[in-house]
């Protein structure tokens, strides 16, 4: 909505303009953020990583790592997976999760405890690319669709991301209106050129994490639309279990992925 | 004493006490065209009181035996002094010639003023066209709803927006006619334009408050605009060439005297300059007004009006967007004596939003459809009292939305959002009473009920609860429905009924100046589900029901008013309270959402503040200064003492809250050939949420905002100008033309429409970004009349 807005302002207009402007900002303090990701393919290889950083001020040049944490997981049948510290605010540990096991994970920052509970969400895999040249807004672009099959019948959320050099989409689904259909991930991004490489990853994800990462998108511009809400900080699934008030932000997430790497044509 | 019994025996008809009386009635019309007039006024100087003509051009009043003059005057018309024999019932049709300048002008604007200070209608504005017509606005457009926000109490959301905010109410809350018939959307292109052709137009009436019983459903205001009937002496065209829209209007008799038609239409081609700059998009808008109107007899008068509008928008060829409002009614104003005038109206009234994704292959329909039918009936009992009583019904259907796959391998599947349906009723009585010299009041009551008809698949929760605080995250959640119920149509899911008292008073200080109060109560059923600050055409109307309360204003108002030889003062003062405003919790999800119970959570609001229009109405010099000092907040608590609510229960500003709006607008005539015009408008800034911080979560930026609408953006202030040219004024020929030229926002400002938060990719660094819309515009149009 935002590029049909702006479509608008601009015929007979040729007037109207976006420009940065200097703006004095309140600064909170600082909270935890925790990207806690449990992935999984379907070949068995895992991947288990915990990010842990705080908020900055806004106009800061990027935001603080945490090293000083402990970061468990621990399975419901009682298996501990400890974290350790790699580099960047990363924690990482050796998990392959399965189905049907609830994970909890823990954090210990500052004396205070985080807690999250999640199970696998399974996913379709990615099953082929078709890649168009006159696409996009303005029939110019090329533009690529990640193509996968939904299962009828059940609930699905999805989490979609389109990585490469020139710019990554990110982009969450659910099968509310496609549902058991043959569906896509959709890619655009400026200046796509033949011999790029993109990678396509889609996650299974439960509904929470899809109404989390959909609120996110919106706020980072990522998303927007017609359908853009109130700005409010937006909660995850984690909980401060010693000092409710000081909440953390993030989410933990065991999802199943499927990765697929195109090369431009 | 006469009078006091007068007023306890107004129901029905009663004998007369010693005079005898008799009943001066008729109809006012322009001499040039045969257009009925509305709000002329009808003086009897000797008795020192009078009427005005109703919104079909009839007066009556009733008056004891005896010989009088009569002054019929408005304003922009040759005021016309009649003498009149009242020994019988007499009935006087008129013809007013327009004038531009009178000799006894300043004498009949006193009189006018003086039947305005009387009067107990209070927080109204009446806008002629022509005064409408002299306004500078942007793209050289003509703007009826522009032109309002000019007045006090009057703002709008900002630039782009749809809709207007009336005494710190939302835009949903007022309820706008043409020609009796409720439109959804007042703009073309996000607010650029208006949806009202301004030749079409020949009156309009803005109520703040004060609102008289014969109005409902809405709680903030109405925007009560009729169109003229057309011309039923000759034919003429009238319209406009502009830079970006061109308008055309004809009219005529079908047969002299007797009938007539109006058929107008607007259109915007500005898109067609687009493949110049490589770009193949589409944005455009259209609207027609067409009118048939035919005199039956004396006592009968049959009007065929409708409306039809849309906005189109195409990006390249992967997405194709188009709404708008259409009307079609049919009334019959029809004398059952010459004290009882009544008209019927049939109406049905449209409004479609559509969408289709090409890209996605599918299309999205939604709308809302009304059928009214609404009798009113004005009793013209005596020469003190007025009645007016009448009912109206009308029928809803809602389409939240209705998904279909366009192409037979699209990934999308057919989806239906359950349909809705309602039955509003309102029946009412009003009364207009002078008690004396000094005091005149208006009393009313309105009764009206709300029927939630039967739809397919009601959800059902448990313990009625479609919300749920979930504490441990602090977050609010939607519950899942434990059943789903289906109702028959003629089945009634939730009802509701509410009597609205409305008053007012005034009391005349002095001849030239008077005070008034007023209360009124107002009930609103249906209320527009928007999430954005400003409404989009996307949003939708959800009816009351077991999950919504309707919303109940009240809203008292204290005013002083004031004529001076050529000026006038008012002054009011106003609070308003509201009961059962929704909001939505933090990080609603409003698509597509056939639950929107889901997501709201019920609140109240309140808005007061101090208005104040100064006004030089006649002369070569005219205009007028508005000050507006008001506030409007809302509050959501949380249902229980541990929810949080929004904002965590606290007090916070309404989206479109201003603490100041300045507007100043004045024209001035330097010749014939030549006028000018100037608006200044200075408004502190909108409310808005900053962020407080930021984070990184999956490698995007995302800013952490603070309290809801705690911060504001940098005021707002405009100048435009504009210049009218007529080039042969005093031609004898048929075809008249005038050009006019202007500038909006003459000194450039950048006023900031939104603030955007975000990462700069290219440095790595986040910035706030101003969108600003409209710099400075010059325009040119020419306009004509044959």
């Amino acid at each position: 909505m935002k590029k049909l807005f702006l479509l608008v302002i601009f015929f007979g207009i040729f007037s109207s303009c976006e420009d940065v402007i200097d703006v004095a900002l309140n600064d909170a303090p600082p909270r935890l953020v925790v990207e806690a990701n449990l992935n999984v393919w379907e070949n068995g290889t895992s991947q288990a990583s915990v990010r842990l950083t705080t908020t900055a001020p806004f106009f800061n040049n990027g935001v603080p790592f945490i090293t000083d944490a402990t970061v468990t997981v621990t399975d419901e049948n009682g298996t501990v997976y400890p974290f350790t510290y790699f580099e960047n605010g990363f924690y990482t540990a050796n998990l392959v999760p399965q189905l049907n096991i609830e994970y909890t994970l823990s954090i210990i920052y500052k004396d205070e405890t985080y807690t999250a509970t999640e199970t696998l969400y399974t996913v379709s895999p990615l099953e082929f690319v078709e890649q168009r040249n006159d696409g996009g807004f303005t029939g110019e672009d090329i533009e690529l669709k990640a193509f996968f099959t939904d299962p009828a019948g059940e609930r699905n959320f999805y989490f979609f991301e389109g990585i490469s050099e020139r710019g990554d989409v990110l982009d969450v689904y659910n099968d509310e209106f496609f549902d058991g259909n043959t569906i896509f991930g959709y890619y655009l991004v400026e200046d796509l050129a033949p011999a790029d490489e993109v990678q396509f990853n889609i996650y299974g994800v439960s509904e929470a994490y899809y109404n989390f990462m959909f609120i996110l998108l919106q706020q980072t511009g990522g998303g927007g639309g017609p359908f853009e809400t109130q700005p409010a900080t937006v909660r995850g699934n984690i909980i401060n279990e010693t000092n409710p008030d000081n909440y953390p932000l993030g989410y933990f997430r065991v999802s199943e992925v499927s990765t697929l790497n195109y090369t431009v044509q | 004493m006469k009078k006091i019994l007068t007023f306890l025996v107004f129901f029905g008809s009663f004998t007369a006490f010693s005079q005898e009386k008799f009943t001066l009635s008729g109809t006012i019309s322009e001499a040039e065209t045969g257009e009925t007039l509305i709000g002329v006024n009808v003086i009897i100087p000797s008795l020192q009181t009078g009427t005005v003509t109703n919104q079909y051009g009839y007066y009556s009043i009733t008056l004891p035996k005896g010989e009088y003059e009569i002054v019929y005057s408005s304003i922009g018309f040759a005021a016309q002094k009649v003498k009149v024999s009242l020994s019988e019932n007499v009935k006087k049709d008129l013809a007013l010639t327009t004038d531009t300048e009178s000799l006894d002008e300043v004498i009949i604007e006193a009189n006018n003023e003086r039947l305005n200070i009387r009067s107990s209608q209070m927080s109204a504005n009446t806008l002629s066209t022509t005064t409408i017509k002299k306004i500078p606005v942007v793209l050289g457009e003509v703007d009826v709803i522009k032109a309002i926000t000019l007045l006090p109490g009057v703002t709008s959301a900002g630039e782009g927006a749809s809709g207007f905010n009336i005494r710190g109410g939302a835009a949903d809350q007022n309820l706008i006619l043409l020609d009796e018939a409720t439109l959804y959307n007042s703009s073309h292109l996000f607010g650029f334009f208006s949806v009202f052709n301004p030749d079409a137009i020949k009156d309009l009436t803005l109520y703040k408050g004060g609102i008289p019983a014969r109005y409902g459903g809405r709680i903030s205001s109405v925007l009560d605009i009729y169109q003229k009937d057309g011309n039923k002496r000759e034919y003429h065209a009238s319209g406009g060439i502009g830079l970006v829209a061109s308008r055309l209007l004809l009219e005529g008799p079908i047969k002299r005297d007797e009938a007539s038609f109006l058929i107008g239409g607007r259109s915007s081609y500005a898109h067609l300059f687009l493949p110049l700059f490589d770009n193949d998009n589409i944005a455009y808008f259209y609207d027609l007004n067409a009118k048939l109107s035919y005199n039956l007899n004396d006592n009968n008068r049959l009007y065929l009006s409708g409306y039809f509008g849309r906005d189109v928008f195409e990006i390249s060829d992967s997405f194709a967007n188009s709404f708008g409002n259409t009307t079609l009614n049919l009334r019959w104003n029809h004398l059952f004596s010459d004290k009882l005038f009544s008209n019927l109206s049939l109406i049905y009234s449209d409004y479609y939003y559509g969408l289709e994704l090409k890209f996605v292959e599918f299309n999205f329909d939604s709308g809302i459809r009304n059928f009214n039918l609404k009798y009113d009936f004005s009793h013209y009992i005596s020469n003190d009292v007025d009645l007016r009583y009448g009912i109206n019904s009308i029928y809803y259907k809602f389409n939240p939305g209705d998904v279909t796959p366009t192409t037979e391998d699209s990934g999308i599947n057919p989806f239906k959002l359950t349909d809705k349906y309602a039955w509003e009723n309102a029946a009412y009585v009003d009364a207009e009473i002078e008690l004396s010299d000094k005091i005149s009041v208006q009393a009313g009551l309105r009764l009206s009920t709300f029927n939630r008809l039967g739809q397919d698949e009601l959800f059902l929760y448990e313990n009625d609860n479609p919300i749920i605080y979930n504490p441990s995250l602090d977050i609010y959640q939607k519950a899942k429905p434990i059943d789903t119920v289906s109702f028959g149509r003629s089945e009634t899911i939730k009802s509701f009924a509410n009597l609205e008292p409305r008053f007012a008073i005034s009391y005349l200080l002095n001849e030239d100046s008077s005070i008034k109060a007023s209360y009124n109560r107002m009930t609103q059923y249906i209320h527009l589900i928007s999430n954005t600050t400003s409404p989009t055409p996307f949003d939708i109307y959800a009816p009351s029901g077991k999950y919504i309360e309707p919303q109940l204003a009240d809203q008292v108002a204290l005013g002083y008013f004031r004529n001076f030889e050529n000026y006038s003062l008012e002054v009011e003062t106003f609070y308003k309270k509201v009961k059962n405003r929704l909001d939505y919790v933090d990080d609603a999800d409003l698509i597509a959402n056939d639950a929107v119970e889901q997501i709201l959570l019920n609140g109240e609001a309140r808005a007061y503040g101090l208005e104040m229009l100064f006004r030089k109405n006649t002369g070569k010099f005219q205009g007028w200064i508005a000050y507006t000092l008001s506030k409007s907040e809302q509050r959501t608590p949380g249902r229980t003492p541990v929810e949080s609510g929004i904002n965590n229960g606290e007090w916070y500003n309404s989206p479109w809250d201003k603490t100041h709006d300045i507007s100043i607008t004045g024209q001035y005539e330097l010749t014939n050939k030549w006028s000018f015009g100037a608006n200044f408008i200075f408004q502190t800034g909108i409310p808005t949420t900053y962020p407080e911080g930021q984070y990184e979560y999956n490698g995007v930026i995302v800013p952490v905002y603070g309290a809801r609408n705690s911060s504001r953006l940098s005021s707002y202030n405009r100048l435009d100008l504009s210049a009218t040219w007529t080039p042969k004024p005093d031609s004898n020929k048929r075809w008249k033309g005038e050009w006019v030229f202007s500038i909006y926002n003459a000194y450039n400002r950048k006023n900031a429409a939104s603030i955007s938060f975000r990462e700069n990719t290219d440095i790595n660094q986040n910035e706030a970004v101003r969108l600003s819309i409209f710099g400075i515009i010059p325009s040119v149009t020419y306009n004509f009349k044959f």
